[in-house]
């Protein structure tokens, strides 16, 4: 498994933080975008995994199928 | 059910589930590209072997679905295989 840094799977961004917050406060947090906003209508013939694989990552399309990591996880 | 299942149950099994899978991504597709021969060819491809690999799996381990002809000509054996939630 190849993990995918892609400009577009995992975004962050810093929010405000209150210096009277109560509780620890998350520094970064993290979205994604899920690939298929950037494609548009599916072109033909795209690479597809092998039919076992598919049913693991739930897509039969290479492009389609967007790694993701807890960014959280310490 | 009493004694366990053997290994291939589950790896055939396995295969089926992923054949069916692949059909339904392909029928997906096609539902916007009804055009496309390549893929037509390669959904047939798909449903021919998947037919295959059922009727190999009901042969061994007994119908999968209702409506599926009883392999063994001596014995009724829907009644007698693993229910879903002993797989």
């Amino acid at each position: 498994m190849t993990k995918k840094t892609d400009e577009y799977s995992t975004k962050s961004y810093v929010p405000y933080h209150s210096p009277f917050d109560p509780c620890p406060p998350l520094q970064r947090k993290y979205y994604s975008t899920p690939p298929n906003l950037y494609i548009g209508f599916q072109p033909r013939n795209l690479q597809q995994f092998s039919p076992i694989e598919a049913l693991k990552k739930g897509t039969l399309w290479t492009p389609f199928y967007d790694y993701y990591e807890n960014p959280y996880k310490k | 059910m009493n004694k366990p299942l053997p290994k291939e149950y589950y790896t055939q099994l396995e295969e089926i589930q992923a054949i069916d899978f692949t059909l339904y991504e392909l029928a997906l597709y096609l539902d916007t590209h009804p055009s496309d021969s390549q893929a037509i060819q390669q959904y047939n491809q798909c449903a021919v072997y998947c037919k295959q690999l059922k009727a190999q799996f009901e042969s061994t381990f007994g119908p999968l679905q209702f409506g599926s002809p009883n392999t063994n000509q001596q014995e009724w054996t829907w009644n007698s295989g693993p229910w879903p939630w002993q797989i």
